[in-house]
């Protein structure tokens, strides 16, 4: 395509002024895995379709801010232009400039990002907000030397690293799809869901990671080109054969050879659990395997329960393709791709549902299946029911008390005295119906409690009828000894000192409707002295605590490392203090 | 040949040297041996990176000690691996003069310390454990070059915290060189062990055995090294793109035809306000690849467990987890290891008494134990690790420690004192407990 070509395709803001639809999104090609994986002796790359924007060089959109500056050889790149003449540049480039030229890299983590952030986007119904005080992620496609990448919560980046190989070439973790999908999620995720780099049930760390995963796993595997790739060669009339569409045959050539790609060129100095998650048996033994405490190990087991379920959709998806000489390539890929695409939102779509601190896995099956009920409540397809058996083979299962409450079952709470119109924005306004309903949700006054956000979400359902809901996350807080813990009966870890400072955590989700009624109820009681326990004991276990020696407080890090240590390589899993 | 009841009793001094390992090893017996003494000793290493701000006690003055505690004759010295806080009181002259007085009959060093063109040595060694050990050179160099790169006077925390844990992986050629010569003076020709071979330390001290649980070289046990890092070519890599300037990055460029590269410093605005910031994640970059080498080094370590009598004493340098996965998780070992291990009387704490020397499952082996297990712990707090889970000595090890039994630590030590010590009976149900 020439420059000239391009430009009358995806100049926007000119074809704006003439009367004719602005373009909500524009084409732009990436690196569809890891430039190691090749295809005909060339890079396998694909064309994604990410949100219009009013782009500055850099590129520098509304949501990103790509700055190519290496720290290791203090220089900058010149900033990307994509626009106000956009196209995209590289639609027809051959791979050495693929692989060298920084302004691909910088095209390459910018479209990888915000495709990823869509995706959130859409299935959430909002526009969603970073952790940091700002509107814009800095993207740093070569930040430092190592064959490794990270979030910086502080400043509001996600870097990624690079490292020099024999010969002049190199691994560009900002060439790695599925480097630059986890670190998105990482930076996306914080911004939901803060809490959850807090000290707290060994889980919730897991979640981060498996979250992550998750997302770069099916965000890859939602592109039709990786899906065909995959698949390997038809038959003359384009076929697969019926036996290699079998569960066995499917999982062997897509998925795990999909596991052993990604991350390929990183393999040794960054963990990799969706290589070993994919392969993992459904088994509830990792409960009792000290590795699995370890936040990736233990991430690895929600990956393959998604895995899984993936598989089970997609078989389910190619039964009326089937004939008896198998099934059309380009379909079956087509298949995949959907229900790949399906099973993120289901996932992203859980995570309002989920509690803001205090997070297990049986909470994330919990809510991944409510907000789907709400949004889909037939199932024609059977997804729900695959999700629940793919967690429940790990055993996971849905929590046997009901943590998350249909409020349209129980007394119904007052709104006598509050203004709906601010019961949606306003988090003073939620606390007040809170504190005077505290009784109909099970919530005790004693302890602190804080609404921490207030979120509109507009939702697409199945029938095409939007689905209104407004979602308003609290924390509680109480700050104790650990012998006035045991006084509330729980059993303290032995030879911990009865004086130690606590801190301890509860926390819900409240939905309302669009009428702005309360519906659900997703909690975990601060007074939950169970639970209580359980925590401490991985703490003390962990040696989780602060430098004053306290435990459940928030562990200090140095500036912007908080997440770095993260993907280190996990071979120390379990052994570790 | 003796009975071996003739050893009596069991003795481990360890040296107030603040961050860093001396230890001194003594074997007592009834009578006297052949060459009319009574005692034999073992010394494990000498260095420290960090002194107690209280006290005196310096190199020569441990010297002398050792000197005076073996009368003029030490058996056996082991040099764990060439970290400076287990080797550079040979740096010190009159130190290492002292202790070559001592005339060691034989020192034992770690498989990758063979020197260069001692072919006798590494012959038995595979291609990949010949590039891991050149890799460690190689390492070194890039460590050496980031050390210079920092300008003295540097005030902020991270580089400051950089430029010592670079520091502590220069060569240290003077105390090798000197531990070289010690070795070449000695009676018997020196070891350069892995695991699973012979000490050779059993025909000098009579009544015990040794076995060398580490290192396994890459052939016996790949996971011991990380695959890239063992490469030498990785660190040259590194160090020629810390010698990169931007001006000479620009001037290839320019030659190729690429864009130019901007000015470090860009105008007021975002771009310049995350390169002023990242510029200081460039030290943490830095400094989680120095913790690679600082880590590769550790594993190195030798690990020896010394049956004496009934005692068992374990000293493991400061091997990672990765050295003592070979005993403790090798299918073809790990059960016969692990019994052995079980019952250890005395743990020198491995690197110490950093969150990842000892494994977990090591010290599982011991809480169902009906004895203790003594622990000392040559240490000194504030030194690396700034937040409570970087910080050695961990505090979560040293409590889990104290369940199996007592903990003694030399950054208590009063400052007048110059060791503590601690010893058992050889045979016979006795725990180690301190000599006064």
């Amino acid at each position: 395509m020439s420059p000239a070509a391009a430009f009358d395709e995806f100049a926007f803001d000119e074809r704006a002024e003439d009367g004719s639809p602005v373009p909500q999104t524009v084409s732009l090609r990436v690196i569809a895995r890891d430039p190691a994986v090749t295809l005909g002796g060339r890079i396998l790359t694909a064309t994604v379709r990410v949100p219009a924007e009013r782009l500055e060089p850099g590129p520098r959109g509304s949501r990103f801010h790509i700055v190519d500056y290496d720290a290791a050889r203090d220089v900058l790149q010149p900033p990307v232009e994509l626009q106000p003449e956009f196209y995209d540049r590289f639609a027809d480039a051959d791979d050495s400039t693929l692989v060298s030229d920084p302004a691909f890299r910088a095209q390459n983590v910018y479209a990888i990002a915000a495709r990823t952030l869509a995706s959130f986007e859409a299935a959430l119904g909002r526009r969603l907000r970073w952790a940091f005080r700002g509107h814009q992620l800095y993207l740093v496609p070569h930040a430092f030397a190592e064959a490794n990448a990270h979030y910086d919560p502080e400043d509001g980046a996600i870097l990624f690293g690079y490292l020099p190989r024999a010969g002049g070439s190199e691994i560009t973790t900002s060439l790695s799809h599925d480097v630059i999908a986890h670190e998105t999620t990482h930076a996306i995720l914080d911004g939901l869901r803060p809490r959850l780099a807090e000290p707290g049930l060994p889980d919730q760390l897991a979640f981060h990671e498996a979250l992550a995963d998750i997302v770069a796993l099916l965000s890859v595997f939602s592109m039709r080109e990786v899906v065909e790739d995959l698949l390997g060669s038809a038959d003359r009339d384009g076929r697969i054969a019926r036996r290699n569409l079998r569960r066995e045959a499917l999982e062997r050539s897509a998925l795990f050879t999909l596991a052993e790609q990604l991350g390929e060129s990183t393999a040794g100095d960054r963990a990799h659990g969706l290589r070993r998650s994919i392969k993992l048996r459904p088994s509830a033994a990792w409960r009792t395997n000290r590795v699995y405490d370890e936040p990736h190990r233990r991430g690895e087991v929600l990956v393959a329960a998604v895995t899984q379920t993936l598989l089970s959709m997609w078989i389910e998806r190619l039964k009326p393709l089937m004939s008896g000489r198998g099934a059309d390539r380009a379909r079956v890929a087509e298949e995949g791709a959907k229900a790949a695409a399906h099973l993120l939102h289901m996932m992203i779509r859980g995570i309002d549902y989920l509690p803001p601190v205090e997070l297990e896995f049986e909470d994330v099956i919990d809510s991944v299946l409510k907000a789907d009920e709400v949004i889909a409540p037939d199932d024609e397809y059977g997804y729900r029911v695959a999700l629940r058996d793919a967690f429940g083979s790990f055993g996971i299962h849905r929590p046997r008390e009901d943590q998350l409450i249909d409020l349209t079952k129980t007394p119904p709470p007052s709104y006598a005295r509050m203004n709906f119109t601010n019961l949606r924005s306003d988090p003073d306004e939620v606390f007040r119906f809170i504190w005077d309903n505290a009784e109909v949700f099970d919530i005790r006054r004693a302890y602190r409690l804080r609404v921490e956000s207030v979120r509109p979400s507009v939702r697409v359902g199945p029938d095409g009828l939007i689905v209104g809901e407004v979602v308003a996350d609290y924390i509680q807080t109480l700050e104790l000894t650990a012998g006035e813990l045991a006084e509330r009966g729980v059993e303290l870890p032995r030879d911990l000192n009865g004086d130690t400072q606590l801190q301890i955590w509860g926390g819900g989700v409240l939905i309302f409707d669009q009428f702005g009624r309360a519906k659900y109820h997703q909690r975990k009681r601060l007074n939950d002295w169970k639970r209580q326990g359980r925590r401490l004991d991985y703490l003390v276990r962990y040696g989780l605590r602060d430098s004053r020696g306290r435990y459940g407080f928030t562990v200090s890090a140095p500036r912007g490392q908080r997440f770095a240590s993260l993907h280190d390589d996990d071979a120390h899993a379990g052994e570790e203090w | 040949m003796r009975a071996p009841a003739d050893l009596e009793r069991v003795s481990v001094r360890a040296y107030q040297v603040g961050f860093g390992d001396c230890l001194l090893v003594s074997f007592l017996y009834k009578r006297a041996l052949p060459d009319g003494r009574t005692e034999r000793h073992v010394m494990f290493d000498f260095g420290s990176t960090r002194w107690p701000t209280h006290g005196r006690t310096r190199y020569r003055d441990i010297a002398r000690s050792i000197a005076k505690r073996t009368g003029g004759q030490l058996d056996v010295l082991v040099i764990t691996h060439r970290h400076k806080d287990h080797l550079d009181g040979f740096a010190d002259d009159k130190a290492a003069s002292t202790l070559e007085g001592l005339k060691p009959e034989l020192v034992l060093r770690s498989w990758t310390e063979v020197p260069d063109g001692a072919t006798e040595h590494s012959a038995a060694r595979g291609e990949r454990s010949r590039r891991f050990a050149a890799s460690l050179t190689s390492a070194q160099d890039f460590a050496l070059a980031v050390s210079r790169s920092i300008p003295a006077g540097e005030r902020r925390r991270a580089i400051r915290q950089l430029s010592a844990l670079a520091a502590d992986q220069l060569p240290n050629e003077q105390a090798i060189h000197r531990i070289d010569e010690i070795a070449k003076a000695a009676r018997l020709p020196a070891r350069y062990l892995h695991a699973g071979q012979p000490s050779g330390i059993e025909p000098l001290i009579p009544g015990i055995r040794v076995r060398v649980l580490g290192p396994p070289t890459l052939e016996q046990w790949p996971q011991v090294a990380s695959q890239r890092k063992d490469d030498p070519e990785y660190w040259v890599n590194l160090r020629r793109l810390l010698s990169q300037s931007p001006a000479s990055s620009a001037t290839a460029d320019a030659a190729s035809g690429a864009t130019s590269e901007l000015p470090v410093t860009p105008d007021p605005g975002p771009v310049r306000w995350l390169v002023e910031r990242m510029r200081e994640q460039q030290a943490h970059s830095l400094l989680r690849i120095i913790r690679t080498l600082d880590d590769a080094l550790n594993n190195t370590s030798l690990i020896l467990l010394i049956e004496a009598g009934d005692r068992r004493l374990l000293f493991p340098g400061d091997a990672q987890i990765e050295n003592w996965s070979y005993s403790l998780t090798s299918p073809r070992h790990a059960a016969a290891r692990r019994a052995e291990l079980r019952d250890v009387d005395l743990y020198k704490v491995g690197h110490h008494g950093s969150r990842n020397a000892t494994p977990r499952s090591l010290l599982e082996l011991w809480e169902e134990r009906p004895r203790d297990v003594v622990s000392l712990l040559s240490t000194l707090p504030g030194v690396h690790g700034r937040t409570e889970a970087t910080a050695v000595p961990r505090a979560a090890l040293v409590d889990a420690l104290t369940r199996v039994g007592p903990v003694y630590r030399t950054d208590t030590l009063l400052s007048d004192r110059q060791f503590l010590e601690v010893s058992a009976s050889a045979y016979g149900v006795d725990t180690f407990a301190p000599n006064d």
